[in-house]
């Protein structure tokens, strides 16, 4: 029998505000234990949250962005559980009215995966286990996260990761996050299930608890695909129970079952009130919003006729594609700047973190100067690449690696001149175009290109050489 | 000169600024009368703090300098109020040497103003209790009858305040805690308006009922110390910002044509001896040109079990972070991490709380949230509604404080829910949100303190506090009887 | 009366152990409790369009660095901790 995979995502994503979420402390990575902490995020007796502007403010935007509607009223709910990793033994999230809700990313492919509700909470604290001894590190208790929950619409491991990082590159956009999974500011729990193809009901769940590597979500997820169709096959029964998965042998191991699944008693947080929003705001907030990468990947390929596979690649990390916007300005043909990026930047960047940060000593302007030499015809496109491999090198100038003359171009009687002598030095080239074969004309052009010592605009001479045969 | 008669506050500021004594002689006094004392109205001292404090105003007067009304007054906190530095526990094992990093809000107030703390005083353990009697300290004792208990749960400051052992008390009210052993005792205990006064730093029992409050001998006292710890604080999500001048400047007011309202419903099952003496000050009111008016409130019958369904649900979740991870109380012996903060919480807590929190759960846990918690929170709304409706009608309401007066010590209960019945006067207060005066209103046959109760709508205190003390000049404090104990100036 | 396991169930999310006697105590106890409880089932709720007991909305906090407290200080109830952790031994 064939099997349909059915799989929803619930991603935590880590805010990038100042402070955490409910007390002033500093929201940073990879401090001292402990030194981030007051008695607000201490859970100290007696002390009250208050909730971060900013948290409200990014979790509308990210709303906007992934095509949500924001809810006007939400309000905080106490998720109640005892552990060391939460000091008030509640974790304060969104569970009877979150902020956001109805949803969705729109996958290349133009399946759209439906996001249920985004809500606000606050992160655990890190718990360190030495010899079986437990440490406990609150810096990271009260940072601030977005858990983005879509419906059961995923199918393939493989849409997984588009879904994934998607939402990474629209989170990046808009500020909210730098979603470095290896740091943990974001993190995914996954949803999986089987039924027979084509059917309507869906089959008993399992959870994959805390993916923090894309590769391995998606590894965990066929493997879970495969045990739940292994089970159905010899006649078992799917258990729902959450899972852990293991990297070492890629297989996924039972953490706890429905049995004995925790019961979290949710109620609405006394201690905080309700968040009442207007649409002005949210509108507000809107036109703050950069120009997201949906509509800029559409943009590059229908207005700029960048090639798809190129746009893709610019518009993945926000850094690169800002800078291509930057160094666009003015030009005619902004392809040429996707094509130096594309081309000779992406050569001299090996990871796609370096990718993401984008840190070349180049400016944008040194190659918007560069481009706009070759657009007004004083450079061409082989000294420029020349060039350019060595501005990326110094981070100086074009200047100063093409001469006054390089850059003076030839005068046009000059060029005319060593057109009409191409013309009478190959009788048989020009009664060949004059037949109708174009391409005995890149015979002339190649013959004047080699006069120039490469300084000549190609266009240019090939409408001179037109212009004289006629 | 007679402390329990016209208040305390102004008295001291007058004895202080007229160098009659000084602060530091003062403060002694009444720390040398605490430690004599048998009351157990103090569960930790702080003489060298207080000291301090008190050579700080002595300083300043003998230099001429003006001081503020409550600047040099002695006073206590109920312990649980936080104070940086001094252990701070709700008289609970579970929070044994904690002692807090920062200060609440309401004590920062009164520390800025030159208030000198003598100690932290007795309650019930987490403001559990209506008798002070479950308190990891032993209860404390009415000044009273030392053999009765003093109410509760602030029944320590209660006991501090009616025995002389402090000038005034803060004390904290989530269904009664301030004014039902302000009646008990004999003197004034004021729950604010939900939101009135900071909450940050006292250590939640039920945070949507709970409310810091002032005990003290006089309404015009209780509403100096009201007008010092209102107001907004920005640490407290729920605090408001109160329109409208300190209600110091209103008691003075005539209330001729006041319109009470006396719900019915309140007088069911009171003792006679506290009825007819509610009835006396009615007598009083109608004098002073007040109008009298009963009707019924047939919603205050429901308040009780939703305020226990209620303060228990948040109080197994605000209690649920005593894991004996961070400070306070930890297990000598244990297997691992679950059983460390199971033994921990199972040693540290008392009975009645331990009951509270497995009801808490219970009407949270799925499967009871909706017939339990959910409906509990819909009646507390219609409850609400009622009130607020009411109020449209009269300006105050009157009712006593308890159906009851203080109780012998050491009494068995059948149930657990049997002295539950101790907050029918007091609790819908609480669970409607509004402020409710305990009053000194006479004295029963074995000559134990009556109290009445004042309550108006939301932030009404100025009101309140202005009926209140027209009743106390109008019976020329004859029931704010002073007690031969303590500091006697 | 409540269960046995219900109470097992409610002791376990109260992080609370119960022996025997107290078991079969709370079992009663609870009864009384809860039958208090059901007091509220005479009454109907209806009260869709009433507004919140404490109608207060929007208390915000500015995304501003207030200094943390030093770690000293965030240890001090726990005897310092150990290296900057607080510290939890395997048993004891």
């Amino acid at each position: 029998m064939k099997y349909d995979l059915v799989v929803g995502l619930e991603t935590h994503v880590e805010l990038l505000t100042k402070t955490k979420i409910f007390c002033s402390c500093a929201n940073k990575f990879g401090s001292e234990p402990n030194t981030n902490c007051c008695p607000v995020c201490l859970g100290f007796p007696g002390t009250l949250p208050k909730l971060n502007r900013e948290v409200v403010n990014f979790a509308i935007k990210a709303a906007i962005a992934l095509n949500c509607e924001v809810n006007l009223l939400s309000k905080m709910d106490r998720k109640n559980y005892v552990y060391p990793d939460l000091s008030k033994a509640y974790q304060i999230s969104q569970f009877y009215e979150p902020i956001c809700k109805n949803g969705y990313i729109m996958l290349d492919s133009g399946k759209k995966i439906r996001i249920n509700h985004i809500h606000m909470e606050e992160d655990a604290a890190k718990l360190v286990y030495k010899n079986g001894d437990t440490y406990v590190d609150y810096n990271r208790g009260g940072v601030p996260l977005l858990e983005v929950v879509t419906e059961p619409d995923i199918s393939s491991s493989d849409e997984a990761r588009e879904y994934i990082e998607k939402l990474q590159m629209i989170m990046r956009y808009i500020g909210v996050s730098d979603c470095r999974m290896q740091e943990g500011s974001i993190k995914c729990d996954v949803n999986v299930s089987v039924k027979p193809e084509g059917s309507d009901k869906l089959g008993t769940r399992t959870e994959i608890k805390n993916m923090n590597s894309v590769t391995f979500m998606t590894k965990a997820i066929d493997y879970e695909r495969d045990r739940h169709i292994d089970l159905i096959e010899s006649g078992e029964k799917v258990v729902q129970q959450t899972m852990r998965y293991i990297e070492a042998t890629n297989s996924t191991e039972s953490m706890r079952s429905k049995e004995d699944a925790q019961d979290y008693r949710y109620f609405r947080d006394p201690d905080l009130v309700d968040i009442i929003l207007t649409n002005e705001e949210i509108e507000k907030i809107k036109k703050t919003l950069p120009e997201l990468p949906d509509s800029r990947f559409k943009r590059y390929v229908n207005d700029l006729e960048i090639s798809e596979k190129d746009a893709a690649l610019l518009v993945k990390y926000k850094n690169v594609s800002d800078y291509f916007e930057n160094a666009s300005v003015n030009l005619k043909i902004p392809k040429t700047v996707a094509n130096f990026i594309v081309g000779q930047i992406f050569r001299t960047i090996e990871t796609e973190a370096e990718k993401e940060k984008f840190e070349i000593l180049t400016t944008p302007e040194q190659l918007n100067e560069m481009v706009g030499l070759i657009e007004s015809g004083k450079l061409t496109m082989n000294l420029a690449k020349k060039a350019f491999s060595k501005m990326l090198e110094s981070g100086k100038p074009v200047t100063e690696f093409v001469s006054e003359s390089d850059m003076q171009g030839i005068p046009p009687e000059e060029i005319e001149k060593m057109c009409k002598e191409a013309i009478e030095s190959n009788p048989n080239a020009v009664k060949d175009y004059l037949s109708g074969k174009e391409k005995a004309l890149k015979a002339l052009l190649g013959s004047v290109m080699r006069q120039t010592r490469g300084r000549g605009n190609a266009g240019e001479i090939e409408e001179k050489l037109k212009e004289l045969i006629k | 000169m007679d402390l329990g008669k016209r208040g305390a506050i102004k008295k001291i500021n007058k004895l202080l600024t007229d160098k009659e004594i000084s602060c530091k002689e003062l403060t002694n006094r009444y720390i040398e009368e605490i430690e004599k004392s048998d009351l157990n109205a103090y569960v930790i001292m702080c003489e060298d703090n207080a000291l301090k404090s008190a050579e700080k105003v002595d300083k300043k007067i003998s230099l001429g300098e003006k001081i503020g009304v409550l600047e040099g007054i002695p006073m206590t906190l109920k312990d649980n109020i936080s104070t940086t530095g001094i252990e701070t526990k709700c008289c609970s094992k579970i929070l044994e040497g904690y002692k807090p990093i920062y200060n609440a809000t309401a004590w920062e107030l009164l520390q800025n103003k030159g208030a000198v703390l003598l100690g932290k005083t007795n309650m019930d353990e987490f403001a559990m209790g209506s008798a002070c009697e479950n308190s990891c300290m032993g209860r404390a004792k009415n000044p009273h009858d030392k053999s009765r208990v003093t109410g509760g749960s602030s029944g320590g400051g209660a006991a501090a305040v009616s025995g002389n052992l402090a000038a005034y008390a803060l004390g904290s009210d989530t269904g009664g805690s301030i004014r039902q052993p302000a009646s008990f005792c004999g003197i004034v205990g004021l729950k604010p308006t939900y939101g009135s006064v900071s909450r940050y730093g006292l250590i939640a029992y039920a945070s949507s009922f709970d409310q810091i409050g002032p005990i003290a001998q006089t309404a015009e006292d209780a509403a100096i110390i009201f007008d010092a710890i209102c107001g907004h604080d920005s640490k407290d999500s729920t605090s408001v910002k109160i329109e409208g001048g300190p209600s110091y400047n209103e008691i003075n007011n005539s209330i001729k044509g006041l319109k009470i309202g006396i719900p019915k419903e309140y007088y069911d099952g009171v003792n006679e001896e506290v009825k007819s003496s509610i009835e006396k000050a009615m007598k009083v009111y109608e004098s002073l040109g007040a109008k009298i008016e009963y009707f019924s409130l047939p919603e205050v019958k429901y308040s009780l079990p939703v305020y226990y369904i209620l303060v228990c649900a948040e109080a197994a979740s605000n209690l649920a972070r005593f894991d004996g991870v961070r400070y306070g109380y930890r297990t000598e012996n244990y297997k691992d991490i679950n059983e460390m903060m199971c033994k921990t919480r199972s040693e540290g807590f008392g009975a009645e709380v331990k009951r509270r929190i497995l009801l808490g759960n219970y009407v949270l846990s799925s499967g009871y949230y909706d017939a339990y918690y959910k409906k509990a929170q819909d009646l507390r709304k219609v409850i609400a509604n009622a009130f607020n409706g009411a109020f449209e009608k009269f300006d105050v309401f009157l009712t006593p404080t308890s159906p009851f007066t203080a109780f012998e010590a050491g009494k068995e209960y059948g149930s657990p829910t049997e002295i539950y019945l101790a907050d029918i006067c007091t609790a819908p207060v609480n669970t409607v949100g509004i402020p409710g005066i305990s009053v000194p209103c006479g004295f029963d046959s074995k000559n134990l303190p009556i109290g009445m109760q004042i309550l108006g709508a939301k932030f009404s205190e100025a009101k309140l506090l202005n009926v209140a003390h027209q009743y106390e000049i109008a019976t020329n404090y004859e029931n704010n009887k002073c007690l031969e104990t303590g500091v006697r100036l | 009366m409540i269960s046995r396991e219900e109470v097992l169930n409610l002791a376990n999310l109260s992080k609370l152990y119960l022996d025997e006697e107290e078991i079969e105590n709370i079992r009663k106890e609870m009864d009384s409790m809860i039958n208090f409880a059901n007091e509220i089932n005479s009454l109907d709720a209806k009260c869709e369009k009433l507004p919140e007991i404490n109608n207060i909305s929007n208390a915000f906090r500015e995304d501003e660095i207030v200094e943390s407290y030093p770690q000293e200080e965030i240890l001090k109830n726990v005897d310092g901790g150990r290296e900057g952790f607080f510290y939890i031994k395997k048993s004891n």
